[in-house]
């Protein structure tokens, strides 16, 4: 297979696409108590300690993205294309994001953090995430790459980190036992994922139609990507799987929120934590593919 | 600026790929990487009917194809680092290698599989019109070595008059990237369409 050594080559690249999104998402989410001053101020700092959770998953893709780079060194002359190349743009926005809440992390480690501060920040850091999650998706938006060009790719992403991003922050939410995870709010961030995963596999369908007619002398995106539609459907089944475990997981929690204990617990982090396994692993799936279907026009594979 | 560029002519290349060793002997290239390559295009069919006659639409043809230094190149476009640059000049393409991250997003967007990341290098390298040769009145490797005299390089004005602009399929429609590469093509190559496939795909990656 021609494609397999371009998604192999850009592995780091699948992982990073998968990662940070969805990281970013989750981020995003598991902040929402704070940002609309609903959670207590014990709850505050307890959820504000715990967002170093979705933060890592967001930094190992970012980590992975620089191992594929030949010359790192040179990293930092990045920032001299910014608004010209879409990487470039990309590398600003995932810097901002990822400054803005590891900050916001160490800063909410202080005795006494302002809250209003904290409140602002978090909602700094909602804005950096989207603009990042934006600028990911726009990032393979080159006119000569013709199965990547299209505007199915920024909404997949944009829809993966919606499926994804829940089920990190579930997770997040259990490992750090904060009171924020009610069933109530266990069933919405579910529903979020279930609604994210149809709409990713609609968009992947219609992707799949507007590639089967993409093709250059070298190969055609249907010889690249032969089992396109078994991975919709791997992609499919792994999510659904991964937000029934969540679902099944979450809806005996108590409506105030009391973390379970023991045994009980141990088993909630587990099932959680293997539902956002399941959500990335889907994510992963359909993030190869894109990069076995990379094509320009003309002789580019 | 004068901007330069190729010239090739489809009607005199045997598809030798002399260019192509020429290249990689001048600069040392490695297993893997090429400046330049020679695409083997294939277009039509052969068949064997009932009584075990073969008949073929076969057309044969070769490309020799390195950078060419487009007017509007998409791997300056994309480049995170603005380490592909046009020399004002000359308007040939090249990598700052004290710029490039090695990335590989010249590559993937090129639509001539012109850049491509040297590994062992850790940046991009490509085709960059043998400048030394250049400054000292010389043509380029690949042209002074081809044994047909089925390359040129000029300015691209004095090239334009010896061929159309990138005619041959299978490369893409002109305006894409505006490469400077004038070519006249031979007469299978005028006859082609867009069934054209690379025969030696495995060669050229």
């Amino acid at each position: 297979m021609i494609g397999l050594d371009t998604a192999l080559g850009e592995i780091t690249l699948v992982l990073f696409t998968t990662l940070a999104p969805a990281g970013a998402m989750a981020l995003l989410l598991m902040g929402l108590p704070i940002l609309s001053g609903r959670a207590s101020w014990a709850e505050v700092r307890r959820i504000s300690t715990y967002l170093c959770l979705p933060l890592i998953v967001s930094m190992v893709g970012l980590v992975a993205s620089a191992t594929h780079l030949g010359s790192p060194a040179n990293a930092l002359y990045v920032f001299a294309a910014v608004g010209s190349s879409p990487l470039s743009n990309e590398v600003l926005c995932a810097v901002i994001f990822l400054m803005l809440g590891g900050l916001y992390w160490l800063y909410s480690f202080r005795r006494a953090p302002s809250p209003r501060l904290l409140r602002l920040w978090i909602g700094a850091i909602d804005l950096a995430a989207l603009a990042f999650i934006a600028a990911v998706g726009l990032a393979y938006s080159a006119r000569t790459i013709i199965s990547w060009n299209l505007w199915e790719v920024p909404v997949a992403i944009a829809a993966n980190a919606l499926m994804g991003g829940p089920l990190v922050a579930l997770a997040s939410y259990a490992v750090g036992r904060c009171t924020s995870l009610t069933a109530r709010r266990a069933k919405g961030l579910a529903a979020l994922a279930a609604g994210a995963l149809a709409a990713s596999v609609a968009v992947y369908g219609l992707q799949g139609v507007d590639l089967g007619s993409v093709g250059n002398a070298v190969a055609s995106v249907t010889d690249l990507v032969p089992a396109y539609g078994a991975a919709v459907a791997a992609f499919a089944l792994l999510g659904a799987g991964g937000i029934v475990i969540a679902w099944r997981a979450t809806r005996n929690l108590p409506a105030d929120g009391t973390p379970p204990e023991g045994a009980i617990r141990y088993q909630l982090v587990g099932r959680l934590c293997t539902a956002a396994a399941l959500g990335l692993a889907a994510i992963f799936v359909m993030r190869f593919c894109f990069y076995l279907a990379h094509l320009t026009v003309g002789l580019g594979v | 600026m004068a901007q330069l560029g190729f010239f090739f002519d489809g009607s005199r290349c045997t598809g030798c790929k002399t260019c192509v060793v020429a290249c990689k002997d001048g600069f040392d290239l490695g297993v893997g990487v090429a400046f330049r390559r020679v695409y083997e295009c294939v277009e039509g069919r052969t068949e064997k009917d009932g009584a075990g006659i073969c008949s073929t639409t076969c057309r044969v043809f070769y490309l020799s194809l390195g950078c060419n230094h487009c007017s509007r190149p998409v791997c300056i476009e994309v480049c995170p680092t603005q380490a592909m640059a046009k020399d004002e000049a000359t308007g040939l393409v090249a990598v700052n290698t004290r710029k490039c991250i090695g990335c590989g997003y010249c590559h993937l967007a090129c639509p001539y599989n012109a850049p491509q990341v040297d590994k062992s290098r850790g940046h991009s390298v490509k085709c960059e019109g043998c400048p030394d040769r250049l400054a000292a009145g010389e043509a380029p490797l690949c042209v002074l070595a081809c044994p047909a005299r089925a390359l040129g390089f000029g300015t691209a004005e004095a090239m334009a008059a010896r061929g159309e602009r990138a005619a041959t399929p299978p490369l893409p429609p002109a305006e894409e990237t505006c490469p400077n590469l004038y070519i006249k093509p031979s007469r299978d190559g005028r006859a082609a369409g867009d069934g054209v496939a690379i025969g030696n795909v495995a060669e050229t990656r």
